[in-house]
């Protein structure tokens, strides 16, 4: 059976397929997230640039997103240093100092305070369209699915990479989600307990419980992340700034051979 | 005291029926019993000067007022667009003459001998470049805007026409008459330069649009702004310069004058993206009867260097070609203060350690950069948010338990204090008090989310223990 997984039929098949998937366009490349479990979840081997990814978080973060917001600095800042990073807020509660402890570089940020959601989403669509724009970050609330593949040819024009935070800074009701979404992935993040080095009191690293809900051409998965060298002054020179820390599985049948189809 | 009523202006026939200007007005109506009066109103008039002082705009920026009812018109470099000083003229004087207003008009080198020309030379005259002594001959010394006693002195000498002044050696004619004199000469004769308080600053960069019919729909006047943007830029471009703002004003047939304002972060000088500026801010533009004019000024304006298309798309690409565009559009469409750079503000006060400046553009601080041991939240309330039921054990131990939004959280882990007191230095000495002092802490609570609470006060009355906020939320 493993002469017939690893043949090139198969691995012609799997490029045809995701040439299909990606409409004909050239990727832009992918982003590792530093850990061969997760890495082998994501489609082509990390997270991919070039496309908008969701960030939701339960409960509370949903109307103050701070784990999210940090999650999201912590994932790209190695991509936000290859260009300028856009930063669309519907409330302007985001604290430069707290991104320069987690390792984003703050002076490569540029904060826009917009007026409404619609407005939110006109700016991000702007800023994924421009030449020099490495990352785009936006707190909206709902994207449907007119808006969500305009985020997407934004980002194709210019090989930009979006993330959306799910935010409803204001409070007030949920709206119905839409059913579909044109995120390339999914990522649901809370707190997580952290635990301080052995010996020491007080808190540890910040440590996010990340699952993937959702992602196209991979498989989802759920894991205790931290941000070891977060809070130091090497925060910045890390290549990877999130650590593995527990994979939670994905209650999926079987896991281990899946792994391996995917992880060619 | 009794004020005396006094004649402020006559008219051509009652000037002829021998009343003048300054004489007491019973005077004038027991002479002549027909006549007309009106009460003056110095203040409607300065206004009205005003607006006619606006409405010229459309021949030059330059205009200036020169109180009570005179203006000053730079024309240098405008004349062109008509053809010849001439056809200005004509064109000046048939429009003035269609909002029935009774005026005098002339052209000079200077503005001193413009102003003589005007008020005591022949209407209409235009001076040749230089040659304005000749004209200035026959006229009275007053022509030359002078202080009384120097008028006074000048008649008393029996001097009566300027040809007899002008010839007299400058020196003793300084010392006969003064040293305000001799200015006014020179500034009459283009010896020395005369600086004019203009209405808006003057700039040489202008471009002019007439339409033969007024326009007032709206795809008319989107292409009359790209139109006009793209005579302005050729003319920048040939010069090499670009510009930080540009302000196009629209022209109504009834004289009002509606000025639109661009600013750009860094000088430049491309027409689409300057006219794409405009468009949103063409819709609050109200053409009334119609648009007979367009002007665009450009403020601003500094050398900038060309630069090749770039074809390789491998290299960085560079801040002109996409991030000033991009900061341009959503700086001109919400405003300066929605768009910023946050920028390191050396204080320990958290709500002030974050300052705001220009996404590009702005010049390097010398602040240092902020801290990044010291563990800081991600996200800070504007107003710190009050907690209730905080339960702690001893006066410098974290909270044990708090409510925070109608939530109970349970402390499991806790950093702290970290005490930042007030900027004590930057209040009077009387104001200053040992109990103004937070005690940060750094909470986690069962379900890993963590918060940055303060104290804010010490524990010095049991009967009003103090109270206890939550300023930001970590990662």
């Amino acid at each position: 059976m493993s002469d017939f997984r690893g043949s090139a039929k198969i691995a012609a098949l799997r490029a045809k397929v995701a040439a299909i998937e990606t409409g004909g366009r050239a990727d832009v490349g992918v982003l590792s997230l530093g850990d061969s479990g997760i890495d082998g979840r994501l489609p082509g081997g990390g997270l991919p640039l070039g496309r908008w990814h969701e960030i939701v978080s339960p409960g509370l973060e949903t109307e103050t997103a701070a784990a999210p917001a940090a999650f999201a600095a912590l994932m790209s800042s190695p991509l936000a240093k290859t260009g300028e990073a856009v930063w669309v807020l519907r409330r302007d509660d985001l604290w430069a100092p707290g991104l320069a402890g987690l390792g984003f570089p703050p002076e490569r940020l540029i904060q826009v305070c917009a007026r409404d959601e619609a407005e939110a989403l006109s700016v991000m669509e702007d800023a994924l369209a421009t030449v020099g724009v490495a990352c785009v970050f936006g707190e909206i609330e709902a994207v449907n699915l007119t808006a969500g593949r305009r985020l997407q040819l934004a980002c194709e024009k210019r090989g930009a990479t979006g993330f959306v935070i799910k935010r409803r800074p204001y409070g007030g009701t949920a709206k119905v989600e839409a059913a579909g979404s044109v995120a390339a992935t999914r990522w649901r993040v809370a707190s997580a307990p952290s635990e301080p080095p052995a010996g020491e009191f007080g808190l540890g690293a910040p440590r996010f419980r990340v699952d993937l809900e959702r992602c196209r051409g991979g498989r989802g998965g759920s894991w205790i992340l931290e941000a070891d060298q977060a809070y130091s002054w090497e925060a910045d020179d890390v290549a990877h700034p999130l650590r593995l820390v527990a994979d939670l599985g994905d209650r999926e049948l079987a896991p281990a051979q899946l792994d391996d189809r995917r992880a060619a | 005291m009794r004020q005396v009523r006094r004649l402020a202006a006559v008219s051509r026939e009652a000037a002829t029926l021998g009343l003048y200007v300054g004489q007491k007005a019973t005077d004038a109506m027991a002479l002549t019993p027909e006549l007309q009066t009106a009460e003056a109103e110095p203040g409607a008039d300065a206004e009205a000067l005003m607006a006619l002082v606006d409405w010229c705009v459309r021949y030059s920026p330059a205009v200036a007022a020169d109180a009570p009812d005179g203006l000053f018109l730079d024309i240098s470099g405008v004349d062109h667009l008509w053809g010849g000083e001439a056809e200005l003229m004509a064109d000046f004087r048939a429009r003035l003459a269609a909002n029935g207003l009774a005026f005098r008009l002339a052209i000079a080198d200077t503005p001193g001998a413009a102003w003589a020309l005007a008020h005591y030379g022949r209407d209409g005259t235009i001076a040749p470049p230089g040659g304005q002594a000749e004209l200035l001959k026959p006229l009275p010394p007053s022509a030359l805007r002078l202080d009384p006693e120097a008028a006074a002195q000048i008649a008393r000498l029996g001097l009566r026409r300027l040809e007899q002044i002008l010839g007299i050696p400058r020196a003793p004619f300084g010392r006969r008459f003064g040293a305000g004199t001799l200015e006014r000469m020179d500034q009459a004769l283009g010896r020395s330069a005369e600086a004019l308080r203009f209405r808006r600053p003057p700039t040489p960069w202008m471009a002019r649009l007439a339409f033969f019919e007024p326009i007032s729909a709206p795809e008319d006047m989107e292409r009359v702004t790209t139109d006009v943007t793209a005579k302005l830029c050729a003319r920048l471009e040939a010069e090499g310069h670009g510009a930080r703002r540009f302000e196009i004003a629209f022209h109504r047939v009834d004289g009002k004058a509606l000025p639109l304002a661009v600013g750009l972060s860094l000088a430049g000088r491309d027409a689409k993206r300057i006219a794409r500026l405009f468009q949103p801010k063409l819709e609050t533009v109200d053409p009334g009867f119609g648009i007979e004019c367009v002007t665009i000024c450009a403020y601003e304006v500094e050398p900038v260097s060309g630069r090749q298309v770039r074809i390789e798309a491998g290299l960085a690409p560079s801040v002109e070609d996409g991030l000033a565009p991009l900061v341009d559009r959503l700086v001109n469409r919400l405003g300066p203060e929605r768009v910023w750079r946050a920028a390191p503000v050396e204080s320990h006060v958290p709500e002030l350690a974050v300052g705001r400046e220009a996404a590009l553009g702005a010049p390097e601080s010398e602040a240092r950069a902020w801290d990044r041991e010291t563990p800081r939240p991600v996200r800070l309330f504007r107003q710190p948010e009050p907690l209730e039921d905080v339960t702690s054990l001893l006066p410098d131990e974290p909270p044990r338990r708090f409510r925070w939004r109608g939530r109970l959280h349970d402390v499991a882990r806790a950093e702290g204090p970290e005490r930042i007191g007030d900027e004590w230095w930057k209040r009077e000495i009387g104001d200053v008090s040992v109990l103004d002092v937070r005690d940060y802490y750094r909470v986690e609570d069962a379900a890993g989310a963590r918060f940055w609470v303060f104290r804010a006060g010490l524990y010095s009355d049991p009967e009003a223990p103090p109270k206890w906020w939550l300023h930001g939320l970590f990662a």
